[in-house]
This record gives structure tokens, C-alpha cells and sequence, in this order.
């Protein structure tokens, strides 16, 4: 926990010392959404591996990179790619950015996935706000030892998804044209998908989408007193009665024909941002 | 060192200020630990000092063990506990209760505050344990089976003992207290649930969650001991009313009802004395 404080705080002195604004707000960019990070202006960007303690990511379809730079008029950081916990990282190392952009300034942080639909409403290529979660990884960012500058030992979680950024967001979304699905993320360990008989328990749980990250970065950031908004991107329908299967490239072909939309809304959405 | 080693170490070390065998073991949970101070003749050991037990390390909670005469009852409590949030592995959290049933015990009674599902519930209400959900993906049998200490396959079909849920609804008769009785769900914390999460674990019939006890009572019913559960429900969870939740309040509700739990818990060690005594 100690060490976890000092990598932080080393990581994100690294940072400062290239970056040119002090972001206020984080972006988390899922599979085959980065590309909203090529929007931002006098982007000041940084490898991961440049990074102290930073772990890699593995994944296709994630660049691995911090961009910084100005967005829409919002000093921001955005995560081009990020760490699961499927990939073997632990969940403090699949957390460890959210505490980095907290160590920077950051105060709002928008966190973005590409999520399988359960609610047999939604249709692929759907973007939903997030209203809710549910964690199904097993694990739990927050165990052991607490460190009360981090954080309460116990965070409350009844609000983990601000109820003013998702009005905010719902708002611009509607500005532009765009209806938005609403619902609750299930967030599963993966790397498997879910089996159809998996999918039907989940629905029956209460879950709209499942996808295989999200939960950790959420249960950090709240800890750390960030405000949160989550945006979910359905590239495929995981119906549990009527499941045919699923490919990574399948995600993210409905992820690349969603991404013009998603980028105008987050776009929307941070201009709208006070 | 094997478990049932290191067990043996803390039950020599607590065994030799011992002057006589407790039969009843209590665990006693968050802002509830004050019950111990009523123990009589007791014998106090620091977790610290125990070989093999770890240090506690959240608030409201003492971490030790007291032993003595409650009632006429020979007791032995835990005042605080090891939860799994804390780091501890499945082992450590519930090494306290094979300790326990080495040194004697045959009746557990585990405490606990809870967040409550049910919406009949209130802040404040006490409920017996009918019955548990492991929702915290672990289990403190996991690896080797010892069978010096318990069967492979341990049945959990009765895992709070049905006698001692009616040996509770009674004490809560004579106490004046009235008693609610539930379904608890063990999740690994050290978050409060989501409100979606709140609603899963009442479809799944959940009537109070908490982040303790389950791994407690895996152990106890592996080592052969009768358990009866009691929650304390410290605030209602998540989204069932509209505000936020905080162990402050946690530790404010239990305050408020000690007198209740206290009048209950000594009416249950009377009952089990007297039981002992038939």
C-alpha cells in the first residue's frame, strides 16, 4: 500500500513534467474507441511504458498510451487502452492509472467500454449511459489494508455513477439527436464470454450489459472521490435465449461503425461540462 | 507448520491461563464487541500476543479474546474479527474459531452488523440467521481436507442450527425484544454494494448482506460446532433509502441498540447454560 502511494506519486511526477495542462477530467478509451483520443488538441502523449510502474497492456485493438491535451475546452487525459484484470494484472495494477489521474487534478472521470447487450431492447452499435453496476469479477480493487489519504475504508456506492453527468450526458445526447439506451454494466472477469445460460442468470440479476472491465476503475475512482460517467458501447447482443457467439473482431467492427457517434457525444458531453 | 500445529500452539498459550473449559464461543462484531466487558473472571488475550493470530485492524473493533463466565456460562469471545477485506486469506479469518473449538467450544454464536434487503427490516432490528449466501468467492476449506478437523464435503444444509434458531426466538421473547429472522449474504466488501447489486442479492433472496461471518460459520460447521447467527442491522443497503451509507452509521446504529442486543445475547448464554445444565 505504501509502495502502491510512492509508484503513484512517482508516475505521475513523470507525467507533469512533460505535460503542458493540468487535466481536469480522465477519459478511459475501451476497444476500438481510442480514436476519440486523436481529437484532442496540443496532445502531449506518453507511452506507457514510458511511465514509471505503469503496467503494458496486451490486448488488440488498445494503443496503450496517455494523451493530454485540450478537448472541447476541457483540460483533459485520456487512456488510450487500458489494463484488465483477464490479462493477469491485479486489480490494483488494472486500477493504478485512476490514481495516477487523480495525483494529477483529475476531477471527473468518463469511463467508456465496448459491452455485450442483454436487455433484448438494446440493438448493437446502442451507446448507453451507465447507471449502475454490478461486480461479478470476483475480486475487489479495495482489499486489504486501507490508506485513509486514498480513501474511506468502506466507500459508499450508491451513487458510484454521478446522477448530475449522467443528466449532463443524457442532455447531449438529445442536443444532437442521439437516444441513448440507460441501464446497469455487469462487469465479469472474462476472458471467456459468457455461456447463454451465464448471460440469462446476469439478466435475471439485473443486468443490462456485460463486459470485462470498468468495475475496478469505478470502485477506485470513488474511492478516490472522482466523479464518474459511464459509457458503454454494445457492439454485440449477448441475449442469453438467442446467443450465436461472438469474435473480438466482431466487437470491434460494431465498435469502429459506432465510434462517430460516440465521439460526437463525448464530445458533446465535455462541452457541456462546467 | 500444519494448521492443526499451529492451532495447538494459540491453545496452549490460551489453554494454560484457562481454569476451566468454554463451552460457548462468541464472535462479536462491529460496535457489538461491548458484550465481552460483561464476561466475568475474565481472562483477556491480545490477538498480538496469541501465536498465529494476525493484529485487527479496523475501527470499532478491540481484537481480543475473552474468556470467563457469562450467565453462569462458560464463554470465550472474540471481540473483533478478521475479515477478508482486510487482506487477511481464508485461513487467517477463521483460525480464531478452530481455536475455539479446540479449546472446547461446541456452540458458536457469531455477531454481525448488517446492511439490510429486506424492506420489511428497519436500521436497528435484530435478526437471527436462518441461513447463508457465499458470495465472496473463496473458501476457507479450499486445498488439502485435514480430516482430523473436519470431513472433505462438509454439509451445509443445516449450518444454522434450527434448535438454536428457536433457542434465540425465545431469548428474544424473554428479553422483550422482537426478533426478525433471515437469509445473510457474505460479499468481500470493503465497498458498500451498488444499489443494482443491493437488487441482485434480493432476487437471489439475500435478506441482509455484511462482509464477515460466512467464512466464520465454513469453519465452525467443518469443525463440528452447532452455530447460531445474529445480525445487527446497522443501516438499510444501498438504494433501498435514498441516501448514502457510512461506517460511522454503521457504528451509530449499534450504539443505539446495544442495550436490545446485549438483553438478547445474555438471554441466549442463559438458555444455552440452562440447555447444558438439562
Amino acid at each position: 500500500m505504501k509502495d502502491m502511494k510512492v509508484h503513484v506519486h512517482e508516475a505521475a511526477k513523470s507525467l507533469q513534467q512533460k505535460l503542458n495542462n493540468e487535466p481536469k477530467v480522465g477519459l478511459i478509451l475501451g476497444s476500438g474507441l481510442g480514436d476519440l483520443a486523436e481529437e484532442i488538441e496540443n496532445p502531449v502523449k506518453t507511452k506507457y511504458e514510458d511511465i514509471p510502474h505503469f503496467p503494458v497492456s496486451t490486448v488488440e485493438g488498445h494503443a496503450g498510451q496517455l494523451v493530454a491535451g485540450s478537448l472541447e475546452g476541457q483540460e483533459v487525459i485520456a487512456m488510450q487502452g487500458r489494463f484488465h484484470y483477464y490479462e493477469g494484472y491485479s486489480m490494483q495494477d488494472v486500477t493504478f492509472p485512476v490514481r495516477v489521474m487523480k495525483e494529477l487534478g483529475v476531477e471527473k472521470l468518463i469511463v467508456t467500454n465496448a459491452c455485450g447487450g442483454m436487455n433484448p431492447s438494446f440493438q448493437p452499435g446502442d451507446l448507453m449511459i451507465i447507471e449502475d453496476h454490478i461486480n461479478m469479477t470476483g475480486d475487489n480493487p479495495l482489499m486489504g489494508p486501507n490508506d485513509e489519504e486514498l480513501g474511506p475504508r468502506f466507500p459508499d456506492m450508491s451513487t458510484a455513477y454521478s446522477k448530475e453527468l449522467r443528466d449532463i450526458c443524457e442532455n447531449a445526447a438529445e442536443s444532437i439527436g442521439f437516444s441513448m439506451q440507460k441501464g446497469v454494466y455487469v462487469g465479469i472477469s472474462g476472458p471467456t464470454f459468457m455461456s447463454a445460460a451465464e448471460l440469462k442468470m446476469l439478466r435475471k440479476l439485473g443486468g443490462d450489459t456485460v463486459g470485462m472491465s470498468t468495475v475496478p476503475e469505478v470502485i477506485v475512482a470513488r474511492h478516490a472521490g472522482i466523479e464518474v460517467l459511464g459509457i458503454s458501447c454494445i457492439t454485440d447482443m449477448a441475449v442469453g435465449e438467442e446467443i450465436e457467439g461472438v469474435s473480438h473482431d466482431e466487437v470491434i467492427e460494431t465498435a469502429t461503425k459506432a465510434k462517430p457517434r460516440f465521439i460526437q457525444l463525448v464530445k458533446q458531453t465535455l462541452s457541456s461540462l462546467a | 507448520m500444519s494448521l492443526v500445529e499451529k492451532r495447538d500452539e494459540a491453545v496452549r498459550y490460551i489453554q494454560s491461563e484457562l481454569s476451566e473449559t468454554p463451552k460457548t464461543g462468541l464472535i462479536l462484531g462491529s460496535g457489538l464487541g461491548v458484550l465481552a466487558d460483561e464476561i466475568e473472571d475474565a481472562k483477556v488475550f491480545a490477538y498480538e500476543d496469541i501465536p498465529g493470530f494476525s493484529g485487527s485492524t479496523v475501527a470499532g473493533h478491540a481484537g481480543r479474546l475473552v474468556a470467563g463466565r457469562l450467565k453462569g456460562e462458560p464463554v470465550i469471545a472474540m471481540q473483533g474479527r478478521f475479515h477478508y477485506y482486510e487482506g487477511h486469506d481464508m485461513k487467517t479469518v477463521t483460525f480464531p474459531v478452530r481455536v475455539m473449538a479446540a479449546l472446547g467450544v461446541e456452540t458458536l454464536v457469531v455477531t454481525n452488523a448488517a446492511g439490510g434487503i429486506n424492506e420489511s427490516f428497519n436500521a436497528g432490528d435484530l435478526v437471527i440467521i436462518e441461513d447463508q449466501i457465499n458470495m465472496m468467492n473463496d473458501n476457507p476449506l479450499m486445498g488439502k481436507n485435514d480430516e482430523a478437523l473436519g470431513p472433505r464435503f462438509p454439509d451445509m444444509s443445516t449450518a444454522y442450527d434450527p434448535k438454536l434458531v428457536a433457542l434465540a426466538e425465545a431469548a428474544g421473547h424473554n428479553a422483550g425484544v422482537a426478533l426478525q429472522k433471515g437469509v445473510y449474504v457474505g460479499n468481500t466488501g470493503p465497498t458498500y454494494e451498488t444499489p443494482a447489486e443491493v437488487r441482485m442479492l434480493a432476487t437471489i433472496g439475500g435478506d441482509m448482506v455484511g462482509m464477515s461471518t460466512v467464512p466464520e460459520v465454513i469453519a465452525a460447521r467443518h469443525n463440528g460446532l452447532r452455530v447460531l447467527g445474529i445480525s445487527c442491522i446497522s443501516n438499510m443497503a444501498a438504494g433501498i433509502l435514498d441516501q448514502p451509507l457510512s461506517h460511522d452509521e454503521v457504528i451509530e446504529t449499534t450504539e443505539r441498540v446495544k442495550s436490545d442486543f446485549l438483553n438478547v445475547m445474555k438471554s441466549v448464554v442463559t438458555k444455552l447454560n440452562e440447555e447444558g445444565e438439562n
